[in-house]
């Protein structure tokens, strides 16, 4: 064959060759017109380093382990609709919608719970005062935990 | 002879379905000359996906890749943004909308591409007139999707608001892959006759495994072009390879302006950038009945796999693909397209998991069921309605853009008369925190290669190789560490 050039399919082909012989210190290849040998530092079976933007990830929101909260009877406790991320106020930087103390009507909001990036505002449900908020901000909650307590009011 | 173009998708919509959207424009320079040559009518480079993952993990400044992309491509480069939200799912006044439209047409796009979600072409309209005014011919998409209100009435409809408005190009966008060529044999005709001659294009996924043959269709009906990708990074969830679809014209006797050793060059540089960055190449996805049920993108399930997982709700999937159905007829059959589709996926975990439907209710479903996203396609159900409690006096019925106030003086105010329209435009979407990345200095990007050059590349990056010979024709290489 006369002389030619190197395509992307030779290219694509020499390169899985080679990946797949990583255990061996020693590669010699030989298609056709196109010769191709490598010798590995250290004999072999140094793991491969895979080029290439390394993957970003996310880390990953696994719910935490956490003690189990107790509502004494006389409280009404909110709890998390779903498995999300419980946020205190509406926007970074913003304050807290709710603090200790303070007073609430059933459709005042509580806080948000974010599930698969989209907010569920929670309210109260019942009139009263904010009586123990049991989640950080930015925590990752379970269904059913409880987040807040409110002593009901006449 | 009739003929047939070609949009290329290679550079946007391909590696967004088949790379989470991670091609950076160093894997795209070596290449853009081979793509200019060959023959495409118009090329998109930015998309809502690329201009976010630009921003957010590319740590790339999205306008320099549209700048450098269109100076270096002499075929009309084509950028698609959605409504009156542009990239994002949040909505942004008139000022910033009209603005984007500005700047993308100062950096060279010449086909500005608009869409709304919900098919409300009012999102469109701040969008299509500071985009003509700027110089763009305007290419207005209607998206398809299957329900008992999305009739071939309905998208008649639709295509007459776009002439409406102004288009210079109509395009049908199936974004799941749920056309069949049973539907484009009465949809496309209809829609090619109240185009009234404008131009009339597809962009269609191969989820269904359908999609070369919907192709064929849309060109025996008359369609003016394709939207297609590179051979590797076509199908599965991505577009038709142009390879295929350029075969598929020739044979039905039109004509093409597509050269096939360039596309054999550009397939094979792409073919080999998946195994230097370990990214899948596209396959063909096998016919699956199932799709045109929950309609929910195959690349969104095993996500939605994933997510149930983390919350040990994994065994609960078929339950939760079932009420999506139901909620979707609940919420008036909102198309299965970002962010929509996020939408019908959580109210229905939600629901599953409660095991009562719309006990909770996440705030932005409450917006889109008022209307404040814009129009839905059919009523909303008594039940949904009565457990939302939203109040007639709630409903939004004007244009979505009318209920924000300009956001352009404060920007300008808060970034200083320093600040260009891409900065301004920048705050606007991003929170600064965000941006800071994208200070840092780019890249020294080449702007050819040859497999060659990248075999010597790969080696000499790899460090477990102390030594290496290359010989072919009468080229000998040696390398020593």
């Amino acid at each position: 064959m006369a002389e030619r050039n190197l395509t992307y399919e030779d290219l694509v082909q020499i390169v899985e060759l080679i990946r797949t012989t990583s255990q061996f210190s020693e590669f010699r290849l030989k298609v056709g017109d196109i010769e191709v040998s490598l010798k590995r530092a250290n004999g072999a079976a140094r793991p491969v380093v895979q080029e290439g933007a390394a993957a970003e990830r996310s880390p990953e929101q696994a719910p935490v382990e956490r003690k189990a909260v107790s509502v004494s009877e006389n409280l009404h406790a909110v709890r998390s609709p779903m498995v999300g991320t419980f946020y205190r106020s509406p926007m970074p930087g913003q304050p807290p919608f709710v603090e200790i103390g303070q007073a609430v009507e059933p459709d005042t909001v509580l806080c948000i719970i974010e599930v698969m990036k989209l907010m569920n505002s929670i309210e109260a449900g019942v009139r009263g005062t904010v009586r123990e908020i049991f989640v950080a901000n930015g925590m990752a909650v379970d269904a059913g935990e409880v987040l807040m307590a409110i002593e009901p009011r006449a | 002879m009739k003929r047939f173009d070609f949009v290329d998708v290679t550079l946007r919509d391909a590696h967004q379905c088949l790379w989470s959207t991670r091609m950076t424009t160093a894997m795209m320079t070596p290449i853009l000359s081979e793509i200019d040559r060959a023959g495409y009518a118009v090329i998109n480079i930015l998309g809502g996906a690329v201009f976010d993952v630009c921003v957010r993990y590319l740590h790339e400044n999205p306008w320099d890749r549209v700048r450098l992309l269109c100076e270096r491509l002499a075929t009309p480069c084509d950028a698609l943004t959605r409504g009156q939200s542009l990239y994002t799912f949040e909505l942004f006044p008139d000022d910033v909308v009209a603005l984007n439209a500005q700047l993308l047409a100062r950096l060279g796009v010449k086909v500005f591409t608009v869409y709304d979600a919900l098919n409300d072409n009012r999102n469109l309209e701040s969008s299509v007139k500071a985009g003509r005014e700027a110089g763009m011919k305007i290419n207005g998409w209607m998206t398809y999707t299957l329900s008992p209100v999305h009739t071939d009435a309905y998208y008649v409809e639709r295509t007459r608001e776009l002439l409406a408005l102004g288009s210079d190009y109509l395009c049908i966008k199936d974004p799941t892959g749920l056309l069949t060529p049973e539907r484009g044999a009465t949809l496309f005709p209809a829609v090619v006759k109240a185009a009234g001659g404008v131009p009339v294009q597809l962009h269609s996924h191969c989820q269904s495994g359908l999609a070369p043959k919907v192709y064929e269709t849309a060109i025996r009906s008359g369609f003016s072009a394709g939207y297609t990708a590179s051979e590797p990074l076509a199908n599965g969830a991505s577009l038709p390879a142009t390879e295929e679809i350029n075969a598929i014209a020739r044979k039905l006797g039109f004509q093409t302006s597509l050269n096939e050793d360039s596309l054999r060059e550009i397939s094979g540089y792409f073919r080999w950038l998946c195994l230097r960055e370990d990214k899948p190449c596209g396959k063909v996805a096998q016919y699956d009945p199932a799709l045109y049920e929950h309609q929910i993108p195959g690349g969104m399930i095993s996500n939605l796999h994933y997510q149930l997982e983390t919350m040990k709700l994994g065994q609960r999937l078929p339950e939760i693909l079932e009420e999506i159905a139901r909620v979707r007829k609940d919420l008036g059959y909102p198309i299965v397209v970002s962010p929509f589709a996020q939408y019908l996926v959580t109210q229905a975990t939600i629901n599953v998991v409660q095991g009562e439907r719309y006990k909770t209710i996440p705030d932005e479903i409450r917006k889109y069921a008022r209307g404040y996203y814009g129009k839905v396609a059919a009523p909303l159900s008594e039940e949904f309605l009565e457990r939302a409690k939203i109040l007639p006096s709630e409903m939004v019925h004007e244009r979505p853009g009318e209920h924000i106030e300009p956001w352009l003086p404060r920007l300008r105010r808060e970034l200083g008369p320093g600040a260009g329209d891409g900065d301004l435009l920048l705050a606007a979407f991003y929170d600064r925190a965000l941006l800071e990345p994208l200070r840092k200095p780019r890249p020294e990007y080449r702007f050819k290669t040859s497999p060659l050059h990248e075999l010597v590349a790969w080696l000499g990056a790899r460090r477990d190789i102390e030594h290496a010979r290359i010989r072919f024709g009468g080229t000998d290489m040696t390398f020593s560490a």
